[in-house]
């Protein structure tokens, strides 16, 4: 280790490469997961289809309407399955379309904290020296500052937008990716096949594109994962605190913090889209996770 | 196992320096505010919840009862000596918390705090309301003249709200300390201790020259979460909060310990329109956004009906209100007509602001009104504070409009809303930035300038024809103060928005 | 060692230069800080503002001029709190979320040692798999929503608790609850894997074939081990920890850092921002460092190297 960062890599982060399909098999045998994965298909579909399957247009309002309990509940609306809100809109509706938001940004979020992370860990790993230095100062200034808050105060400093929170989220969570791909490389640079390489005569770039990267690929994947989990805690956080995406557009954690006023009266309004947080959330853990047992073999 | 010996010291030592147990004893009255003001000098801020907390620390001049009648406080009389001079007699032994006798040199000293005569910039931002006065003279020991510039008719009801501050204790801690450690008032409770943003807790004050109230300890706690004060007040941590939305109203009312107590305010409704800009340069596009609105559907479905319709933005109960004037009806067919004429057709794209976060869903729904007959609305909500004051009171960009309410600081007066919305002038309020009214300066001008009140009705009557005609606002309702109050404690709302608690009895 | 020490010390040094560096661009990060602090202000107004912070003055010199004042804690005065400056209104809350981060982690520590421990032996039976389990539900759960499903069962439905504040002990239970339910399985995930990779060793083994009792086995011998990495990872993930905090405090309405550091960032109080945010990424960065020398002082390995 050039500078002891962090004395134990995350043991726990970094799986090894098995095979393909052992891993599937190892995948498919585990029920939580499975039902994790399902979870996921369906939050996708949802997302992906939103203005087809939703019942009602989720900005539409009705006075009328206002405070519709569930449908189970005494007073529901079979045309409201989940209620609708303080303006009379359907909450359904809304959770649905939500979840675009909420997918949109934790994918983009993450895809952003790969980039940067990724190539900053290579560099890191491979290059070494005042490279590695520099990167791994980078990584220790960015963890000093718990995620949520230098994102609050990015956000509230550019504007609250969707673009904002996806580059802040992105900006601000790829230290992970540094340390786990610089951690891998160090691993990889002593083995045989790189050193066989190397002594090939091939270049430093081939070799880091050819040989190494794909061999993290498995850390990257089940990291990912999970962070996609983060981001979109992290987004729900933004957005309850007010300084989400803006106002054009219903998302989860903004309907908690704007039905949160009516608990006491309305106690679906921040009830549902809670549950709709955390059931996304956990079939993404459960799937990630299998995901890291599954590709590695130690287990 | 020694490794544990270290962290369980400091866990001890954490546990030692935590907050002592909470009892809410008897004596103690507890009002839950959105937020504190930034200070606590009464004559360094002009926030409601500010004034709410000094109304019970401080007296001014003069009072108004439960009925809204003036009564005498510090000064036990007053008069008129001529178009442009008062004289006020004041209360003799009157203690500050401190020990101190008030003085007519008290009084001076707090009035030019605000007026500083002399002085190019002006650090009270209560200034505006009582620049007419030009000169304070002390005529004897009881006894002092206020001189205005010109006729000033709402004079009285600038003193209402204008605590007297003691001068030699002022001079002596600075502005800083007064306003944040060391306040100190003649009224019924003295300071004790604020924590910033959590409580300011205040003690009866035995000198005091009504009496002493009937809760030895007041305590102001600051809760910017609607949700918690309602559970707050439902499991008794509080004893009273404010604007009790009408859709928590009848669960406060049916709960087994608290009562909901409702009087009809002044506070009304609009939505300012920018005429500097399009769409809303073109009168019959403002028109078109009044009859967009269905007012009574909103006062009954999102107010409980505890809302008055308005023709224009004069209420009611205030001097000057013509009934004649009508309001607007709701007419959506009508509005996309007038669209359509104003060469929007195929509609328009606009933008509008508020900080009304009390009623979020009102503004949901007015965008929602205005955006099906064609004005399609962009709501953009604001969190209140200095950032949406600094935005609001900025020049800069067209904004198309906000949405806000005007509670007259109290003052039953039509000058005291016409003024701050719609007149031009620099020191105005927002109508300088978005009201382009021929004529009408001039008018608001001549109503305040006179003592004669029927030349002034004349004067309003006037007014209220002219904007109903040119609709500078969407003229929208008044609205009701609804109080949420524990079933330990005895009080009522006022037609004012005050919490005088000096009424507020121990209920048995 | 004392080579090692000095490292540390002079990487501290960059780091909080670095701290510095990301809390200053938070004013700057729009390009213009006036049209942040000032939206659609008239331009004369403006003006006065970028002379009175110093905004003419190139982007190195103000930076360390920031510096500076950041490191004897001078921040400026609030824009909204009335002559108050900035790192003393900090200050003044830093000790309850400092409290409210501690209980909830000594709560946490109380729940994922037991637990972990019992699992990680347990390995694969009923009770393991319901901790783990639960670990995945409080990892998915928004440390907000929980909270504000804590209020309404324990205070709302039930009245046993307060619903918000911070002055009685009866205050304090909710939100170090929610942010327990937030801690309590990071730290039971740890227990559990440390406590699975120590477990297969040869000497706990051996003690075991010794007829040693199981249970002294893996007190004596494999919580000992399993202690070192619980510590550090617990110190590095102390940021988050703060996070979780932040978020705890707003919806309880505790007046700790979090919250007033939320209520000034919709108030557009940037001194306020930028003080609160360098004081707790400070704490991190101590409670790091302090990680590291422990560390070091517990595993003689490095020291040797």
């Amino acid at each position: 280790m050039a500078v002891g960062s962090l004395p134990i890599a995350y043991a726990d982060d970094i799986p090894r490469l098995a095979s393909g399909s052992r891993a599937w098999r190892k995948f498919a045998r585990n029920p939580a997961a499975l039902t994790g994965a399902l979870i996921l298909l369906v939050v996708v579909g949802a997302a992906l289809s939103a203005p087809w399957i939703t019942p009602h247009d989720p900005a539409k309002q009705s006075l009328i309407r206002r405070f519709t309990p569930p449908v189970w509940a005494p007073g529901g609306n079979a045309g409201y399955l989940l209620g609708t809100d303080q303006v009379g809109r359907d909450v359904l509706s809304r959770i649905i379309h939500g979840a675009r938001i909420s997918l949109l940004v934790g994918v983009l979020a993450v895809v952003i904290s790969v980039l940067v992370g990724v190539t900053l860990g290579l560099i890191s790993g491979f290059v070494g020296g005042r490279a590695d230095t520099v990167i791994m100062t980078i990584v220790d200034i960015t963890w000093s500052f718990p995620q949520i808050l230098l994102a609050l105060a990015f956000v509230a400093a550019l504007g609250p937008s969707l673009v904002t929170v996806i580059l802040v989220l992105g900006f601000t969570g790829w230290e992970r990716y540094a340390r786990v791909v610089r951690a891998e490389v160090l691993a990889l640079r002593e083995k045989d096949f790189i050193e066989a390489a190397r002594a090939m005569g091939i270049g430093s770039a081939r070799i880091l594109v050819r040989h190494v990267l794909p061999n993290t690929f498995s850390s990257i994947v089940v990291l990912s994962t999970l962070q996609v989990a983060q981001a979109i805690l992290q987004e729900a956080a933004l957005s309850f605190l007010g300084v989400g995406s803006g106002r054009t557009y219903p998302t989860w954690g903004q309907m908690i913090a704007l039905g949160r006023d009516f608990v006491s009266v309305a106690w679906w309004l921040p009830t549902f889209p809670g549950l709709a947080i955390l059931a996304t959330v956990l079939a993404i853990n459960l799937v990630g996770d299998r995901l890291r047992d599954a590709l590695d073999p130690r287990v | 196992m020694r490794h544990w010996s270290l962290p369980l010291l400091a866990l001890a030592l954490l546990l030692a320096l935590a907050p002592g147990a909470d009892a809410q004893p008897k004596d103690t009255l507890t009002v839950a505010l959105i937020s504190h003001a930034p200070t606590l000098d009464p004559h360094m801020h002009f926030e409601r919840v500010g004034i709410l907390v000094n109304i019970n620390m401080f007296d001014s001049l003069l009072h108004k009862n439960a009925r809204l009648e003036y009564e005498p406080s510090l000064a036990t009389s007053w008069k008129a000596l001529n178009d442009t001079t008062w004289e006020f007699k004041l209360r003799k032994g009157v203690k500050f918390h401190n020990g101190d006798t008030l003085t007519a040199e008290d009084v001076k000293f707090s009035i030019e705090r605000v007026t500083e005569p002399g002085k190019e910039k002006k650090k009270s931002p209560q200034y505006g309301n009582v620049r007419a006065i030009k000169d304070v003279r002390i005529v004897d020991a009881d006894t002092i003249h206020l001189v205005t510039d010109k006729p000033f008719p709402l004079l009285l009801e600038r003193l209402v709200f204008f605590p007297i501050v003691p001068k030699k204790h002022l001079e002596k801690v600075g502005d800083d300390a007064f306003g944040t450690t060391a306040a100190v008032g003649t009224g019924p409770w003295k300071f004790v201790e604020w924590k910033r943003d959590q409580y300011i807790r205040l003690e009866a004050f035995d000198g005091h020259w009504r009496g002493k109230p009937a809760f030895k300890h007041l305590v102001i706690r600051a809760i910017p979460e609607v949700a918690t004060q309602i559970a707050e007040i439902k499991t008794g941590g509080v004893d009273l909060i404010r604007n009790v939305s009408a859709d928590i109203a009848p669960e406060l009312k049916a709960h087994a310990q608290t009562y909901v107590s409702s009087a009809p305010i002044l506070r009304v409704h609009y939505v300012e329109l920018d005429m500097r800009s399009a769409p809303f340069d073109k009168k019959l596009v403002r028109q078109a956004a009044n009859l967009a609105i269905d007012k009574q559907a909103i006062i009954q479905r999102l107010m409980g009906g505890l809302g008055r319709q308005v023709a224009t933005v004069v209420q009611p109960p205030a001097f000057g209100h013509d009934p004649e004037v009508q309001p607007f009806p709701f007419d959506p067919k009508k509005a996309k007509e007038l669209l359509a004429q104003a060469g929007y057709p195929s509609g328009v794209d606009i933008t509008l602001h508020s900080a009304f976060v009390e009623f979020r869903p009102v503004f949901e729904a007015l965008t929602q009104m205005l955006t099906e007959v064609g004005i399609r609305t962009n709501a953009r909500m604001w969190d209140p504070g200095p950032a949406w004051n600094k935005f609001l009171q900025a020049e800069g960009k067209a904004t198309n409009g906000a949405y806000g309410s005007w509670g007259n600081y109290s003052v039953f007066d039509a000058d005291a809303v016409l003024h701050p919305l719609f007149h031009t002038e620099p020191g105005g309020w927002i109508g300088k930035h978005y009201t382009r009214v021929e004529g009408l300066d001039k008018l608001i001008d001549e109503g305040r300038s006179t003592l004669n009140q029927a030349a002034r009705k004349r004067t309003y009557s006037q007014i209220q024809k002219l904007i109903r005609e040119e609709a500078p606002a969407i003229y929208l309702f008044t609205q009701y103060d609804t109080l949420a109050i524990s079933k330990r404690v005895e009080y009522a709302a006022r037609g004012d928005e005050w919490l005088w608690l000096f009424d507020a009895k121990p209920k048995r | 060692m004392s080579a090692f020490l000095v490292r540390r010390l002079v990487r501290l040094a960059v780091v909080i230069t670095g701290v510095s560096l990301v809390t200053f661009a938070i004013l700057h990060a729009s390009g213009d800080p006036v049209s942040l602090i000032m939206p659609e202000a008239p331009e004369a107004d403006r003006a006065v503002l970028r002379r009175t912070l110093g905004l003419h003055d190139p982007l190195p010199v103000q930076f360390a001029r920031f510096v500076g004042n950041a490191v004897t804690g001078n921040f400026g005065k609030s824009f909204f709190h009335h002559g108050q400056s900035a790192s003393a209104l900090v200050l003044e809350r830093m000790p309850t979320t400092l409290m409210l981060t501690v209980f909830s982690m000594g709560v946490a520590l109380a729940i994922a040692l037991p637990v972990g421990i019992y699992s990680a032996v347990r390995r694969g039976r009923a009770v393991d798999q319901l901790a783990t389990g639960t670990v995945f539900l409080g990892q998915s759960m928004p440390v907000f929503w929980t909270g504000i499903m804590l209020i309404l069962l324990f205070s709302v439905q039930w009245r046993l608790l307060p619903v918000s504040g911070w002055e009685s002990w009866a205050a304090v239970i909710l939100p170090t609850a929610t942010l327990s339910t937030f801690t309590a399985p990071l730290l039971l995930r740890i227990v559990r894997s440390s406590m699975l990779d120590v477990i297969g060793l040869d000497y706990v083994r051996t003690a075991r074939a010794k007829g040693v009792s199981e249970w002294l086995v893996i007190c004596r011998h494999a919580l000992k081990n399993a202690a070192l990495p619980l510590v550090t990872v617990t110190g590095l993930q102390f940021g988050l920890l703060l996070g979780g905090a932040v978020i705890t405090e707003t919806v309880f309405a505790v007046p700790g850092v979090g919250r007033l550091i939320v209520g000034a960032i919709r108030q557009l109080d940037f001194p306020v921002v930028q003080a609160g945010v360098f004081m707790l990424a400070m704490i991190v960065v101590s409670v790091n460092f302090l990680v590291d020398v422990l560390y070091l002082y517990l595993n003689p390995q490095i020291r040797v190297r």
